[in-house]
């Protein structure tokens, strides 16, 4: 019995690496600097591995692997484990012709990540408390990093640990699983511009801040930080430690602000109170989120067509009753498939022309999974119009589509023939038909004796 | 396995002699002042209880004055962290001030509503809950839960353009022409008998005089009256289904035999009125 109960458990083990991936690939490069070692993110980097990635390991100064060759990007994935890492001038000589040696490669600027993200490559991105290209990077993701040097400070909750090492509660969210023990963050906070492009994912506690001074003599610099105008002082909930970003091609960036969370000592490290930290949890989360394993969603296709029709017709006419039908899915990672997902009740549906004429609720059809159907009637006014579906989200996949459709209006023999109100016009014109008919038939067929004896008489 | 527990212990001894005493808030005392500087409330805080709301109109000044001091007792301290929080329950927003804090831990704050601090997060017409934080390298620390201060609602500030697209756009509703509105019933018939009643005056007529139609059978005239009769057939049909392709092929093929049996039938008809037959 044993024999067949460990193959079948070996089998599951095996069936998860095989299947449990991205929905957009497994393949991830992790960049990874120097100054950090790969064995103390194991449980991350195995995590990884034991989900169905496939890690491809180099550095930032390395020119192999390429990042992206000819336009197409090499990997589904990557991970910057390079907070540190700036562009520095290498030597006198080369200053003095101006030469400026990047510690990354030539294929690793904030241009070519900006480009990997319009390729549809998720980024993971580690920041820390210096000033780096990925720091100014962040910057264009609509974060605003704290000046260079100043890393979250929080003295609460009382602890033994240093203040720059702030275990901070895990929020709810659709993207995080439930119940996630606080995590142990130490690196930089960043404020929030105003896209509402931006997923907050780890928020900083109340009680931290930014801050450059490490005793309290420096409790006035704080206050004069606060005073500056422009700046002011990187303060309480309202910044985030871990963000995400989706763009418009659905693809997903995670800014961290360290990249200590993810190592195996925060994650073997025990709270304040002695409970175990969520870090191993929480980073798998955030990664199953950023390689869109998560909160992934589609339409599979659109279909429109007149009430009591099946195709869908070239053009409408005006007053047309139309039932538009919509079809998603969301990835399921435990299966590595797209399975129908109907759990959006807010989506709408626009019906544009230049502006949109209707804005209807389409709703989930009960018992047909991944199925969502409105029916409604095409306006009086003709012209070229657009079945539109933009629904966005905090955090899932943006679901857009737009189908082009015609609106005409009714053709010359579409009009209703038997109006009452024209009861009088068909009689005059079928007396006037009869009429003629009779007279005809009539003229033809009758004797007009009088006009005979006339014309006899004048012969 | 024993250097570990060492360096444990190392952290405890430290965390202990670092945390030397907790945090006290001497004298808390508020005013709220008016523009043209008249007192209009003024009173010492209870730590234990939160007072009545405070209440800032748009040109009122409240000033908060409290010293720090090491467990209780007279000796001023300035820690590192002295924020107030201004926290809206409702919509979770959230402004920190640092309060300046002397070395004798003396503590002076001053919000003037005609100029507010660009850290007091907008406003609603919720209190917020103003709280102060303490927090420090040596000492333990610590929170205290101050008052509720209701605000003059701040101006929303302005959204991304993007934002709408994140929620719940309002429905919109085409609003159709009227349907065209149509006479009752019974008008349209009276209407319609009366454009027929000069069949009842014609029929009568007729019936005074007498119609006779000798030829009507005559081969050479009923064909033609047949056509013309199947031209009306067609037009009515054309009316109730038939679409103006099929009319005008429909018409074009009885157009032909109609023109030969008109041609024989008018000159039959010419040939009796000229009584030559």
């Amino acid at each position: 019995m044993r024999f067949p109960l460990s193959a079948f458990l070996s089998f599951l083990a095996l069936a998860n690496n095989v299947f449990a991936k991205s929905s957009t690939g497994d393949s991830v490069l992790v960049v990874i600097d120097s100054s950090l070692q790969k064995e103390d993110y194991s449980k991350f980097f195995g995590g990884l591995e034991e989900r169905g990635y496939q890690l491809t390991f180099r550095g930032p100064k390395d020119t192999h692997p390429p990042v992206e060759q000819y336009g197409i990007p090499g990997f589904s994935h990557v991970i910057l484990f390079t907070p540190e890492t700036k562009f520095v001038v290498a030597s006198r000589c080369e200053r003095a012709l101006s030469i400026v040696i990047p510690a990354y490669t030539f294929d690793i600027t904030p241009q070519s990540l900006v480009g990997l993200l319009s390729e549809g490559t998720n980024l993971l991105v580690t920041l820390s408390t210096k000033q780096t290209p990925l720091s100014s990077l962040s910057a264009e993701f609509s974060l605003i990093p704290p000046p260079p040097g100043t890393p979250l400070v929080s003295h609460h909750p009382a602890r033994s640990e240093p203040a720059t090492v702030v275990p901070i509660p895990v929020p709810e969210s659709p993207l995080l699983t439930p119940g996630t023990p606080p995590v142990w963050f130490s690196g930089v906070p960043h404020a929030f511009g105003n896209s509402p492009y931006l997923v907050p994912i780890l928020r900083a506690t109340s009680e931290s801040f930014a801050a450059d001074s490490f005793d309290d003599s420096g409790a006035d610099t704080l206050v004069d930080a606060s005073e500056k105008v422009g700046e002011g002082l990187w303060a309480g909930s309202q910044l985030g430690l871990v963000t995400g970003f989706q763009t418009l091609k659905n693809s997903r960036v995670v800014f961290a602000g360290g990249v200590e969370m993810f190592g195996d000592e925060y994650a073997n490290k025990t709270l304040p109170d002695g409970a175990p930290s969520g870090n191993e949890k929480f980073v798998r989360d955030v990664t199953a989120w950023a390689f869109r394993e998560t909160l992934a969603l589609r339409i599979d296709n659109t279909t429109h067509h007149r009430v009591g029709e099946e195709g869908s017709p070239e053009k409408y006419t005006t007053n047309d009753q139309i039932i538009y039908t919509a079809h998603i899915s969301a990835y399921d990672p435990e299966t590595s498939s797209w399975k129908p997902y109907s759990g959006i009740t807010d989506m709408q549906l626009e019906f544009t022309m230049l502006d949109p004429h209707i804005r209807i609720a389409l709703p989930p059809v009960t018992g047909e999974p991944g199925k969502y159907q409105v029916q409604f009637r095409a306006p009086d006014r003709h012209g070229v119009f657009k079945f539109v579906v933009d629904w966005r989200r905090k955090g899932y996949s943006f679901l857009q589509t737009s189908t082009t459709v015609p609106v005409v209006p009714p053709r010359y023999d579409q009009y209703p023939r038997f109006l009452s109100a024209a009861w009088p016009y068909y009689a005059g014109a079928i007396s006037t038909s009869i009429g003629f008919f009779l007279f005809s038939a009539l003229w033809l067929a009758g004797d007009v004796e009088g006009k005979k004896k006339k014309g006899l008489k004048t012969e | 396995m024993v250097p570990r527990i060492t360096f444990h212990f190392i952290w405890l001894v430290l965390a202990t002699c670092v945390h030397a005493g907790s945090l006290s808030l001497q004298n808390p005392r508020f005013t709220i002042t008016s523009s043209t500087a008249a007192q209009l409330r003024t009173d010492t805080l209870s730590l234990a209880e939160k007072p009545e709301p405070l209440k800032l109109g748009p040109s009122d000044t409240l000033k908060f004055t409290f010293q720090i001091t090491e467990n209780g007792e007279g000796k001023g301290v300035q820690p590192h962290q002295t924020f107030l929080r201004f926290h809206d329950s409702v919509s979770g927003e959230e402004g920190i001030q640092p309060v300046r804090v002397t070395p004798g831990g003396k503590a002076k704050f001053e919000l003037n509503m005609a100029r507010p601090p660009p850290s007091l997060p907008p406003t609603a017409d919720r209190p917020l809950e103003v709280s102060l934080i303490l927090g420090s390298f040596v000492h333990e620390p610590t929170i205290f839960d101050l008052f509720d201060l209701y605000v003059p609602p701040s101006h929303a500030p302005a959204p991304h353009p993007d934002e709408a697209k994140f929620h719940v756009l309002p429905l919109i509703h085409h609003t159709f022409r009227p349907e065209q509105k149509l006479p009752p019933k019974f008008v349209s018939v009276v209407f319609a008998a009366l454009v027929l009643s000069p069949w009842l005056v014609l029929l009568g007529l007729w019936s005074k005089i007498g119609v006779r139609v000798p030829h009507l059978f005559s081969p050479r005239i009923i064909p033609f009256t047949a056509l013309l009769g199947a031209f009306e057939a067609l037009l009515c049909w054309y009316w109730i289904d038939l679409k103006l392709g099929e009319v005008l092929l429909y018409g074009g093929i009885l157009a032909v035999p109609t023109i030969f049996a008109g041609k024989t039938a008018l000159a039959a008809t010419g040939e009796w009125r000229t009584g030559k037959n």
